[in-house]
């Protein structure tokens, strides 16, 4: 820097500069050697993601007969059920994120407060649904959640209920079995946040005369925005794709997007109809997730401190 | 026709596997069919003999249909010799090309529907489609015809009807209006949709599955259903409290094609001739609930007599049944599926 | 205004207090008078329960017994939003996601006091901490100095009738430090509260309080106002812990004290009869002739070490027949100089009679 500021002042181009040349070319050579170190990153996200989804783009724009045109994505807006499937994935996803941040949140919460040890343990818990199978899981709640199930049995049983509750084979049961699958995935990067909440400060808010509720709404909850961010968005988008659960829990009339994809992939005989809709779910992720950005890139840290 | 849960994706991964396959030996064929007991039981009827009979090596492959082999055949890339599909889809495949003719001169049709013999895709097992009840529910008094199931005051209770197979919903709805079966075909499609519009508030499943249907059935969680019989009998034989026969079935077939390309083409044909013999064909009701595609199996003194009424394609059963026409669905599967989804989505 | 501080300045009568993690005893019987208004240093080493106490003081760990008055009101029981108690935090505490002035105003905001008057409030305590015009400011974009400025500001902008400080500039260089020392005394002398301040930093403690009580293992050795710690101290601890010195054994017998076979001459009664060690620090000896005994000092023979200068002054180690460590520092007068023997040579070291302080040989 220093350097090549006083070359320009005496030489007027860095060039002429002591070793100006020599260092220049140094500078080149640890770019080109960084490149190298990238390249297998680059190449692999370049095949395994630039490509299919370009492919997958390109597929999309022709029609059963192999000509260029419109035709598959004139097909969300000519038959209803395209705009039906899409506005149930958006009430699936936006239900789950919402179970399961009332879940969620007290859960991790309950995890940050407690010593290390307990804290590893309950985690385990937290994590160990990962270890079984979505497929399985899904089934496990079907066996609870059906109208001869665990539950209804049970609550029948007790006479809380004189008919069986409509938990399985409906949108109920399947925003039980996602909120489920997906619980962890917001748990964890907002467990994750809270540990790095500085407890001085919990006890500074205090000192300075906040109640312990004040001190949770205006400095622990404000704080812990930014892992509930991630957690709702990967929860969110991961719901926006999701296959199995809709399949097994909403007995054929709760239709998600990736379903759709399924049905629609196998009724046309191109592949072209199923890759709009596999484009039209990327596009809108990738818009969603623009939005958040957005909301919470530029505006959460200057928000909170404007209350 | 054993129907699938199909992960697309499984199907391009097959594509570039497939570029690593070797070439066949001419005396070597591969056959795919769905995998699972059907097709254990497709071993033991006609692809264990057909090696034996003609010396050669048969290997074996899975599919998820009609996707398949429009990757292998668009990609170059054909690495089945004869695989299954469902009639309908044959019937789609044929139109796009997709197949290698057949040679009715090695392949002897005699005995198979005519509508299930085409150039280029023949016949060779038959699914039936029946109305399952809950004895538990209905004693012996339970819905026998679709117009009962339909009659949701006379016959209250729970529901489900298959969601992912339009064509054999909109039969089984075309049948509820009271349609007789020989005039179900050409199905009115409107008259169909109506006809499921007026029950799907009681529908309470919608099932994507064989296995889910059966589930649904077991565990109570309807009291009726319409369901494959392969599934039904699984069902009645493990003690299940059910009632099902073939009044009013919706028989549907599965046929074998040779995918355009197929480096084994001569040999696959005389395997497929062994496979649609009345010899073989009679092994298969032995192994499984599928009847055979060719009726002359019933005669070759083969079955014995008391397993002959329970199988869907006896001569006795078929008449009680509608034949899907694969060639009607051909053209208008499509549209009929789209109109179908949309209905019966929330 | 800030300035009324010293009227309401209130004293603190800690007394009793317990303090257990576990079977671990942290605090035990530990007694304190904190008088209104004045500037008391909690010292000790690391690990001896000052930020215990400290946490007590504001009710974020609860002792196992003990009472804590405030002004007369006992507060061991009520929370520590109640306790109006101002603290600023080692790390400074402040949240991240307010501005400065939001981080100022916040306890006048739980305090319900209205936004015009919040406003000029958190303009004086600026202006107190010299930081005008940097309200505005986010958290991160401060410097350490600024921030352990914005910090003080908070604990004191609601104007408590106490303020706790945890060692408050150790985290800064140590210039800045230095400089933060004064203008905290300053501070203090103006706005007259009640302050508890810890430091493991026996110069920060020397400079800045009133009185010093050092801590150790758990345990107040000795509170008294810094010189007097300095010049008298009564532990072995405390004269370790407090500037530099260096212990020779000595004996008490049949009234007098003994160093070998010399007695000492000193100015306080001697203690009781048994061994004790004499402090002695590097600036009280001198270098003396034998002749000088009649004088009234203390001598005490040894070999010269090494001799380090520094400029104005020098140190020099020297090695008592007993094989101890003593040093010896004073100035680079050329009188002194002259004396200073070669390293190897014997040298005789004398301390005055009123310099002799005996402390228990534990
Ligand atoms: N929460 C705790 N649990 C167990 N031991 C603790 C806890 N907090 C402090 N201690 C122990 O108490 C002793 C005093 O700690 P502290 O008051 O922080 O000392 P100081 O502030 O003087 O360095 C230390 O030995 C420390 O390990
Ligand atoms: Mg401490």
């Amino acid at each position: 820097m220093s350097i090549a500021s006083a070359s320009l002042n005496h030489a007027g181009r860095p060039d002429h500069a002591l070793n100006g040349d020599a260092l220049n070319a140094d500078a080149r050579r640890e770019a080109r050697g960084m490149l190298a170190l990238l390249s297998p990153g680059l190449f692999l996200v370049f095949a395994v993601i630039i490509v299919p989804i370009g492919w997958l783009f390109w597929l999309s724009l022709f029609d059963e007969n192999g000509q260029l045109s419109a035709a598959n994505y004139a097909r969300f807006f000519e038959q209803a059920s395209y705009i039906k499937t899409f506005v149930t994935t958006f009430r699936v996803a936006f239900t789950v994120t919402g179970a399961c941040v009332l879940l969620g949140y007290p859960l991790a919460y309950m995890l940050s407060q407690l010593p290390r040890r307990a804290a590893s343990i309950c985690l385990i818990f937290v994590i160990l649904p990962f270890w079984t199978s979505v497929l399985v899981r899904t089934y496990a709640w079907l066996v609870i959640l059906q109208r001869k199930g665990l539950v209804n049995t049970w609550l029948m049983d007790l006479g809380v209920i004189g008919q069986p509750l409509p938990l399985a084979n409906n949108f109920a049961g399947v925003v039980i079995g996602m909120t489920h699958i997906m619980l962890p995935f917001l748990v964890l990067p907002l467990y994750a946040s809270m540990k790095t909440i500085d407890v001085d400060c919990l006890r500074a808010s205090m000192n300075l005369g906040a109640s312990p509720a004040a001190t949770f709404r205006q400095i622990f909850f404000p704080l812990s925005l930014p892992g509930l961010a991630s957690g709702l968005v990967i929860v969110f988008v991961l719901c926006l794709g999701f296959f199995v659960t809709p399949a097994l829990m909403g007995g054929g009339k709760v239709i998600m997007w990736a379903m759709r994809m399924e049905q629609t992939t196998s009724l046309y005989s191109n592949w072209g109809a199923g890759a709009a809709l596999g484009v039209v779910l990327l596009a809108v992720t990738l818009a969603l997730l623009g939005l958040f950005h957005w909301l919470l890139g530029t505006r959460a840290t200057g928000v909170w401190s404007q209350r | 026709m054993t129907k699938r849960l199909c992960i697309h994706g499984l199907a391009i991964a097959g594509l570039l596997a497939s570029a690593a396959v070797p070439a066949s030996a001419a005396d070597t064929i591969t056959v795919a069919s769905w995998g699972g007991t059907y097709q254990e039981a497709q071993t033991k009827a006609f692809f264990d003999p057909t090696a034996k009979d003609l010396g050669i090596t048969i290997k074996q492959d899975t599919t998820n249909g009609l996707d398949d082999v429009r990757l292998q055949v668009t990609g170059n890339a054909v690495k089945w010799d004869i695989t299954e599909l469902g009639a309908d889809e044959c019937a789609r495949g044929s139109k796009e090309g997709l197949f290698e003719k057949l040679d009715y001169s090695v392949i002897d049709r005699t005995g198979i529907n005519p509508k299930l013999v085409h150039d280029d895709w023949v016949g060779i097992s038959y699914t039936s489609v029946v109305l399952i009840y809950r004895t538990d529910v209905f004693g012996d008094k339970g819905p026998k015809t679709w117009a009962d199931f339909w009659d949701v005051q006379k016959f209250p209770g729970r529901r489900a009807l298959s969601g992912s197979q339009a064509t054999e919903t909109l039969s089984v709805a075309a049948l509820a209006k009271g349609i007789p079966i020989d005039k179900v075909y050409p199905v009115d499609i409107d008259g169909a949709l109506q006809s499921v519009d007026k029950v799907k508030g009681h529908i309470d499943a919608w099932w994507t599955s064989g296995a889910q249907a059966m589930q649904l059935v077991k565990d109570g969680e309807v009291d009726m259903a319409s369901i494959w019989n392969g599934r039904a009998g699984t069902l009645k034989k493990s003690g299940a409290p059910v009632s099902f026969s073939f009044d009013q079935g919706v028989l549907t077939a599965d046929c074998m094609v040779i995918p355009k390309g197929s480096k084994n083409k001569d040999i696959a044909m005389k395997a497929l001739a062994k496979f649609v013999s009345p010899d073989l064909q009679a092994n298969l009701p032995l192994y499984v609930d599928n009847g055979p595609a060719n009726e002359k199996a019933f005669e070759t003194g083969k079955i014995p007599q008391d397993r002959i009424k329970d199988i869907n394609s006896s001569p006795e059963n078929v008449k009680k049944q509608v034949l899907q026409d694969p060639a009607f669905w051909r053209d208008t599967l499509v549209e009929a599926t789209e109109k179908f989804n949309n209905l019966i989505q929330q | 205004m800030l300035l009324s501080l010293a009227q309401s300045a209130l004293p603190i009568g800690i007394s009793g207090i317990e303090k257990r993690f576990g079977a671990v005893s942290i605090l035990s019987d530990l007694s304190l008078d904190v008088v209104a208004g004045e500037f008391l240093t909690l010292l000790g080493p690391s690990g001896s329960g000052k930020t215990t106490l400290l946490m007590i003081l504001a009710g974020f760990v609860r002792a196992n017994a003990g009472s804590i008055k405030v002004g007369g009101e006992e507060i061991i029981t009520m929370p520590p939003h109640k306790r109006n108690i101002g603290m600023v935090f080692q790390n400074y505490a402040l949240f991240p996601h307010m501005n400065v002035f939001h981080n100022i105003a916040f306890p006048l905001k739980q305090r319900r006091v209205s936004a015009a008057e919040t406003a000029g409030r958190v303009e004086r305590a600026l202006d107190l901490v010299q930081l005008n015009g940097l309200g505005e400011r986010r958290v991160d974009q401060l410097s350490g100095g600024q921030r352990q400025r914005v910090a003080l500001a908070r604990a004191i902008v609601f104007e408590p009738r106490i303020v706790l400080m945890d060692e408050p500039l150790s985290a800064l260089d140590k210039s800045l430090r230095e400089h933060m020392q004064i203008e905290l005394r300053n501070l203090h002398r103006r706005l007259g509260m009640t302050t508890v301040y810890v430091t493991h930093d026996q110069r920060e403690a020397i400079t800045m309080s009133d009185r010093i009580a050092v801590m150790n293992a758990g345990r107040i050795e000795q509170i008294d106002q810094p010189e007097v710690l300095y010049a008298r101290p009564r532990t072995k601890f405390v004269a370790g812990f407090i500037g530099e010195s260096s212990f020779v054994p000595v004996e008490s017998r049949n009234g007098s004290v003994w160093y070998e076979d010399r007695k000492l001459r000193m100015t306080t009664a001697a203690p009781s009869a048994g061994r004790h060690l004499m402090v002695v620090r590097p600036e009280k000896l001198r270098l003396v002739a034998d002749a000088d005994e009649a004088g009234g000092v203390n001598l005490l023979p040894a070999t010269v070490g090494d001799v380090i200068y520094q400029g104005d002054s020098f140190v020099c180690y020297a090695t008592l027949k007993d094989g101890r460590q003593v040093t010896l520092r004073d100035y680079c007068r050329s009188d002194v100089l002259a004396k200073l023997p070669a390293p190897g040579e014997p040298i005789t070291l004398g301390i005055d009679a009123q310099d002799v302080v005996l402390v228990a040989d534990q």
